[in-house]
């Protein structure tokens, strides 16, 4: 156990030494709650708390923003000759891979300290179940979300360029064919076909399930957990088996 | 009980075979040099018995454990300086190498004195907090072996340790590997620098496309090699064709050219027997000997002996 807590500390002190990256990803979700939350829910007249439901949007995309973080620097490790050092180091491989789900783990529980209690805060709801939903919930969603990067991975292998490229990309359209940003039953048939296939969908609306909203705006909270528990698991099942064979230095594509 | 042992080792990439049935054995205590160009599969050998590759088939067993059944095992009796140092941008030397030697189970009162003590002697003291990334390349080379040599591991493994280091770094690394081995560890080296095969290497084998093409002792190498000793003489002689008759029938010798007036370049086999045969035949024939200068072959030569490439240009293929 000590070496799984070393091996965490020891990327983690850098991250907080200073924890500038942490503290800009407060400042500017505090600027798009006060500042373009405020000024777009007055747009719009159709849901009657937009404000609330973009904060918990706003909190969705860290989640997303840190979970494919995680993925991709694991791949990013793998490439850079840091994963082989790691693995001979003497430690189990299951001990290796609970230290990197740990790291992202805590990582993204620093990430999110402040913007989910300020949501919490602003919302009118902050309990401890709600605080321990909410965040059983975003994990599961940052697991799917790392596995998803980690199943890209082998495009990295062929061009890191291109990965970046596609997961930029590919971010910037599970972001908008979602419902982080509107509610599912407001979205025009052809956005909402493409909608059910984000897994933001289904992570943004059980954490609004959980918060009290209007539950005819939301998916099947049921449906939401089958979904992100069957992405999880086979998406970081793909991922770790397509890093292996990346390790080995077998074209996985 | 061999320290590391392989049978039928194999390692395919795709189609292509980074080791083909390899049959490859270090005593206890040995150092153990595998000499080959680029893509001769001496990396791929390396991480499989760091259990960071797995092999495709056969067996690899370190210290008697089997790579693939006992890896983590096999894990805490090894240690490996890579080829390349990277990974840790944004960690400052001192502190990789305190995360290094804790989680290899450095004893926690030895640890800061054993970083001191290894990063003065390599020359990384002033550097020790810096930014990885701000280190030069032969830095970052000797930061990468200065982790082995602070967790000192029964089974040490070096992929190119002085690659990019300059002279006196590469000296200090050599010393610090042959301390280590008089403590008792058995050490696997990769190289295609000659001169520290020659320098360090109890045995060597020669590895070209993913075999093993000799495996000996350097001396016993170059022995092999017929002719490949050659002996620069200038002699003194009133009858040079009489004395190049008589020096080619000098039991070991393979060719006599006679470049220049009692000048002769005698290309022989083992030459610290055959030059004082040379001079008892001088001594018989009244030749009085002037000079005498011999030069063995090198490694490099022993590559191309057995390989029939040269081992530069085999690396640039």
């Amino acid at each position: 156990m000590s070496n799984i807590i070393r091996l965490v500390w020891f990327d983690l002190k850098t991250e907080l030494r200073p924890p500038v990256w942490i503290i800009t990803e407060w400042i500017v979700f505090l600027v798009q709650v006060g500042i373009y939350s405020a000024m777009i829910s007055q747009l719009v007249t159709g849901v009657d708390d937009y404000n609330h439901f973009l904060t918990v949007g706003f909190v969705i995309m860290i989640t997303f923003d840190m979970a494919s973080h995680t993925g991709r620097h694991f791949v990013e490790h793998a490439h850079e000759g840091r994963l082989p050092y790691l693995l001979s180091l003497p430690i189990s491989r299951s001990e290796l891979f609970l230290t990197i789900a740990l790291q992202g783990g805590t990582e993204l529980a620093l990430m999110l300290s402040v913007p989910l209690t300020v949501t919490l805060l602003i919302i009118g709801n902050l309990t401890w179940i709600s605080v321990v939903a909410c965040v059983l919930a975003l994990f599961w969603l940052g697991f799917g979300v790392a596995g998803l990067m980690l199943a890209l991975s082998f495009i990295a292998f062929k061009s890191s360029d291109l990965y970046s490229a596609i997961v930029t990309g590919l971010s910037a359209v599970i972001i908008r064919f979602s419902t982080v940003l509107y509610p599912f039953t407001f979205l025009p048939a052809q956005y909402a076909s493409a909608a059910v296939f984000s897994p933001l969908t289904y992570g943004s609306d059980l954490v609004r399930f959980i918060l009290g909203f209007d539950p005819t705006y939301l998916l099947n909270p049921y449906y939401a957990v089958s979904v992100l528990t069957a992405l999880s698991v086979s998406t970081l099942g793909l991922g770790l088996v397509l890093v292996q064979r990346l390790v080995e230095g077998v074209k996985s594509a | 009980m061999f320290a590391v042992e392989t049978k039928n080792l194999t390692k395919r990439y795709g189609k292509t075979y980074a080791l083909k049935n390899l049959d490859f054995t270090i005593d206890e205590n040995e150092i153990m040099v595998l000499l080959g160009p680029n893509g001769s599969g001496k990396t791929t050998l390396l991480l499989i018995l760091a259990t960071v590759l797995k092999p495709t088939s056969g067996q690899a067993e370190v210290m008697g454990l089997d790579v693939a059944a006992h890896s983590t095992q096999v894990r805490k009796i090894l240690g490996i300086a890579f080829q390349e140092a990277r990974g840790f941008w944004r960690h400052k030397p001192a502190d990789i190498l305190r995360f290094h030697a804790s989680v290899c189970g450095v004893p926690k009162t030895k640890r800061d004195t054993l970083i001191e003590e290894i990063l003065r002697d390599l020359e990384l003291w002033d550097a020790r907090n810096k930014l990885f990334m701000h280190l030069s390349g032969g830095q970052a080379k000797r930061l990468e072996v200065a982790k082995l040599f602070i967790h000192r591991p029964k089974f040490a493994i070096l992929d190119e340790p002085s690659s990019q280091v300059d002279l006196r770094g590469k000296r200090k690394i050599w010393t610090q590997i042959l301390k280590l081995r008089e403590e008792g560890s058995t050490i696997l080296i990769a190289t295609n620098e000659v001169r520290e095969a020659e320098y360090l290497a109890d045995r060597v084998t020669v590895l070209d496309k993913g075999k093993p093409i000799v495996c000996d002792t350097v001396r016993k190498l170059k022995d092999s090699i017929t002719g490949g000793d050659i002996v620069e003489l200038e002699i003194d002689t009133p009858d040079t064709q009489t004395l190049k008759q008589a020096l080619s029938q000098i039991d070991g010798t393979v060719k006599i050219t006679n470049p220049g007036a009692n000048r002769f370049n005698a290309y022989v086999s083992m030459s610290e027997s055959w030059v004082p045969r040379m001079t008892d035949m001088c001594y018989r024939n009244k030749a009085r000997i002037l000079s005498i200068r011999v030069t063995e072959p090198s490694l490099d030569d022993v590559f191309l002996h057995f390989t029939g490439r040269a081992l530069r240009g085999a690396s640039d293929e």
